[in-house]
């Protein structure tokens, strides 16, 4: 048997025998948000859900849900010549939540049978119960409209189907290539997720939804035998919730030349002198700072102090809506779950809640607009519904509000590219691909770095730094933005692995951009912040 | 209840007896995990989570492949069985591949506690109200996280090793905010046995510290002497463990290339007030007994009075080396002076109090140079007293720094971080010229 043909028929053995045994295959693709036929998925688990669902609200659950995953991932690991590691995980189970009396009971498991269920349904209850008496304040529910549907992610090439030698010949073949081109070192991988979520409700919801996304990466390091020292070079290939055809046509060969050059480059690089500089950022780096400065600050759970013991609160208090001038005028920054490619993509949030139609401007044209908001907590700030923005990342963890896709608009002019931002900069630095990233507990000071960083003078590119980090205060920062790529210049970024609450759960997240222009960011030299 | 180590004995040998390949690691863990999340003074959720893992890497010569699942039905034992074989055989010969240990010889665990392990999924809300009646009754707002794990893991090889460790860990955490939002506290404690749990004495702990803390006057970034309470200095502490490897020492890319020349162990790189060790069976702080590979794991000295004892070494580099290969650590033990923490106090003229580190992120490997933030209680100190509140900074600093810069310690303490859940007992520390880099408006 041939490896690639083994593979595929393993894929769909493995389909066939488990829980989710008659879903199609994701290569079956839909070919946008639109919902599509539901399929035989529904009927098997139409009956379960009935149970839970009637057992539940018949022993006092004012709100009830029922949802089973299964997951699926592939990693493929290599260094230099060797693949280090090459894993595949399957997992699957399902859990309960129910809301008695205004508090929240949850209970998962491994197991989907009746017998365990039964016992899901009588924790959570249980649970939730013990809290009568004990709140200070009932979860208020909005109004929840019912679905019946079925949605897959739009993609070419499901990457399940494509046998794992051909991925590992690629990893070594681009390790090869940096090798070659003098890199002392090589790390590699591509790592690959499906998920596929059943969620029943109380309400009379019935939805069933997939999708898959890819992770490639590089990382080149070269030395400087010589005098000692060492310089990585990151690949700038984002993340995206798309299929194989995103790692097999991405052109990772030309990149790799780049990266051992650059790499060698900022090695050489004499180290930048810290000083307020004006800063051109590129998509592979702005998209983490706008994760950071917008959309952690914007999350209503931090802002109310949901997190407060973890993640933390934030700047961005409920009396500022509508009023906050966030950024500059030229700044649309838009929420979006139904964008092409994005991690955060699906047609339904994991409380039910449909998408499309919940697009909403965070920030508009510098004015903070709008909260991600997850049940219960949009009558907390007076509004209705919530904004599609729960998420759950697996069958055992309880949804929170997560991040949808959260994107920079395009400036007006669609003429404007890097080097025109750049050509209006006396005395600053390009700063290309993400780096090193924190930020305050509240989301006011923030430090980050990048994978490239390059001089600025007169207007010109000029030559390379290193040792650069760039710091200031969330509001100041994004008021300092004076300029904006245009349509052409977008790209997207992004994560697979945001992480939020207790116990941790990673969510993945994309985010758009623009190269944009920043007026006198404090710059710092890292070197010098070591002390050595 | 979580399986036996009959259970998983029996379990790991029938998935080995399917095994086709040349060899193999069957890895099963179970666990039951309660936890509740609280803030605003009200439980936000309440779960209760029944999970399991199992894992087979099949090995064909040096070909290999893993896969991992969570059903135990015959079929679905087969299936990964047979899937991890295929990928195997299809999987690029490593180069870098050991074979599967055979029998070892393992330290006896005592990271289990049957008080702990016999406590329901509801028993959490009933130890959670004594802090939150401390939180309500001093009118500020809780918030933090309590849970409970129960687990039990095994591993078992084709080369006939077979490990078990049950284990139980309650984590407690709590963060009180005036509600002004003026003032923030928090404090942690994390045991093996729930029977040494002080969840109110810890809410009150996180209560004094943001009643103090209101109102906080300004103070420029620069560098002072700080005192890391345990928190902060296991955040800093166990960023450097993790750098502590043989194998990117030798390879030229780690900070002790740039702190020494030629082979840094046995060389003083921290200070004599440095010490560090890792110990499984360290009653305070238990931690798994092997490696993920199955190494046992041992008594480790990582730094003794400033020299550097050893480095953590993986089994092909240690063959490559020939060298012996050193499991990374599953805890960290740093003996204290044990002095209080008020005597630590007394000893700065002018110096600051660190509560709780923030997203702490390496900035340049060369120098193992850390950015992060404080938070939820940082103090002025004054003539050998604390004066009053001061704004949260942002520091740009390296844990070597921390460990050379060491003047003094108090007395260990087994509490939760920022960025790991490692079980670590670790004193406060008084630490001389740590860098501020700037003001974080947060509080």
């Amino acid at each position: 048997m041939k490896r690639r043909t083994f593979l595929q028929q393993s894929t769909a053995t493995i389909t066939a025998s488990g829980i989710l045994a008659a879903c199609p295959q994701p290569s079956l693709i839909a070919e946008s948000l639109a919902p599509s036929q539901p399929s035989s998925l529904a009927l098997q688990f139409a009956e379960l859900s009935d149970h839970v669902l009637s057992q539940a609200t018949g022993l006092g659950a004012s709100f009830a849900e029922f949802r089973i995953e299964q997951s699926a991932s592939e990693s493929i690991h290599t260094r230099e010549k060797a693949v280090q590691s090459v894993n595949f995980s399957e997992d699957s189970g399902c859990c309960v939540r129910v809301l008695v009396d205004g508090a929240w009971g949850f209970a998962a498991s491994h197991q989907i049978s009746k017998a365990e269920v039964q016992k899901l349904i009588i924790t959570a209850i249980a649970i939730a119960k013990q809290q009568k008496g004990k709140r200070l304040h009932a979860v208020d529910l909005e109004t929840l409209n019912a679905y019946q549907d079925t949605w897959q992610m739009p993609m070419q090439i499901d990457p399940f189907s494509i046998a794992l030698e051909e991925k590992a010949d690629r990893l070594l073949h681009i390790n090869d290539l940096a090798l070659n081109a003098g890199a002392k070192f090589c790390r590699s991988g591509l790592v690959q997720v499906r998920e596929q979520k059943w969620l029943a409700n109380s309400v009379g919801s019935r939805i069933e939804q997939s999708r898959v996304r890819l992770r490639p990466y590089f990382s080149v390091t070269v030395l400087d035998p010589k005098k000692g020292g060492f310089a990585s070079r990151d690949s700038l290939a984002a993340p995206q919730g798309t299929g194989y055809e995103y790692f097999k046509d991405y052109p990772f060969d030309q990149e790799i030349a780049l990266a051992v050059e650059q790499a060698k480059e900022k090695l050489a690089a004499p180290g930048v002198k810290g000083a307020p500089l004006d800063l051109v950022i590129h998509p592979s780096n702005l998209w983490l700072t706008i994760h950071e400065t917008i959309g952690h600050p914007t999350e209503l759970d931090r802002a109310l102090g949901y997190e407060a013991n973890f993640a933390g609160t934030s700047f961005v208090k409920p009396p500022l809506l509508d009023k906050l001038q966030y950024a500059s005028d030229i700044v649309t920054v838009r929420a979006d779950r139904t964008q092409a490619k994005g991690l955060s993509t699906i047609a339904y949030d994991d409380d039910g809640v449909k998408t499309s139609g919940k697009e909403f401007n965070i920030i508009d044209q510098g004015r903070f607009t709008n909260y991600q908001m997850a049940l219960g907590q949009a009558s907390l700030i007076g509004r209705e519904h919530s904004n599609g923005c729960a998420y759950a990342d697996s069958f055992s963890s309880f949804p929170l509000q997560r991040m949808p896709n959260i994107s920079l608009q395009p400036g007006a002019d669609e003429q404007i590219t890097a080097d025109s931002l750049i050509a209006d900069v006396e005395d600053g630095i390009y700063i290309v691909g993400s780096g090193s990233w924190s930020i305050d507990q509240q989301r006011y000071n923030f430090q980050f770095t990048g994978q490239t960083f390059h001089k600025i003078k007169n207007g010109k590119l000029a030559g390379m730094y290193k040792d650069v980090a760039y710091q200031g205060n969330s509001v100041e920062f994004w008021n300092a933005c004076d300029g904006l790529g245009g349509k052409g210049t977008y790209e997207l970024g992004g994560a697979f692995n945001c992480g939020k609450g207790r116990p941790t759960q990673s969510a993945p997240v994309s985010h758009g951009a623009v190269p944009a222009r920043f007026r006198q960011i404090q710059v710092l030299n890292t070197q010098a912040e070591a002390g050595a | 209840m979580i399986p036996s180590e009959q259970d998983l004995r029996t379990l790991t040998e029938k998935i080995l007896k399917l095994s086709k390949a040349d060899s193999a690691v069957v890895h099963v863990s179970a666990a039951h995990h309660a936890n509740l999340r609280f803030a605003n003074n009200d439980i936000t959720s309440n779960a209760s989570q029944n999970l399991l893992s199992l894992s087979i890497t099949s090995n064909f010569g040096t070909r290999s492949a893993s896969v991992s699942w969570n059903q135990t039905d015959a079929h679905s034992l087969q299936q990964a069985v047979t899937r991890s074989e295929q990928m195997a055989r299809l999987s690029p010969p490593n180069p870098e591949f050991m074979p599967p240990l055979a029998a070892q010889s393992y330290l006896k665990a005592n990271s289990f506690s049957a008080h702990t392990a016999a406590s329901g999924p509801d028993q959490l809300a009933n130890w959670l109200q004594a802090a939150i009646d401390s939180t309500r009754a001093a009118k500020v707002a809780g918030a933090g996280y309590l849970s409970r794990k129960t687990s039990a893991s095994a591993m078992a090889t084709s080369a006939g090793l077979f490990v078990y460790q049950p284990s139980t860990v309650v984590d407690f955490s709590i963060t009180a905010r005036t509600q002004q939002g003026n003032g923030s506290g928090w404090a942690s404690t994390q045991v093996t046995d729930s029977k040494d749990l002080t969840l109110k004495s810890t809410a009150d702990r996180a209560v004094e510290k943001a009643l103090q803390s209101v109102q906080a006057s300004d103070l420029p970034a620069a560098r002072y002497p700080v005192i890391l309470e345990a928190s902060a200095a296991r955040d800093l502490i166990n960023l450097l463990l993790w750098s502590l490897s043989q194998r990117s020492s030798d390879e030229k890319r780690s900070f002790l290339n740039q702190l020494s020349k030629g082979d840094p162990i046995g060389q003083n790189l921290f200070g004599k007030k440095a010490s560090l060790y890792s110990d499984p069976t360290y009653q305070a702080a238990p931690s798994s007994i092997c490696s993920s590979d199955g190494l046992p794991k041992q008594r480790t000295e990582w730094i003794s009075q400033g020299t550097l004892k050893h480095l953590h070494c993986g089994r092909y580099w240690a063959k490559k080396q020939q060298i012996p290969a050193i499991p990374a650590p599953g805890n960290l033990i740093m003996p204290g002076d044990n002095q209080p923490l008020e005597k630590l106090i007394s000893q700065v003229d002018r110096g600051i109090l660190i509560t709780r580190l923030w997203y702490l992120r390496m900035v340049q490997p060369q120098t193992l140079l850390y950015t992060g933030l404080t938070r939820d209680g940082t103090f002025l100190i004054e003539n050998g007293k604390i004066s009053r509140p001061v704004n949260n900074f942002r520091f740009n600093e390296s844990p070597t720094n921390i460990l050379r810069n060491l003047i003094a310690s108090g007395t260990p303490e087994r509490v939760l971080g920022s960025e790991s859940s490692m079980p670590m007992h670790i004193p406060p520390l008084l630490v001389d010229d740590f860098h501020f880099s700037s003001v974080s408006d947060a509080v």
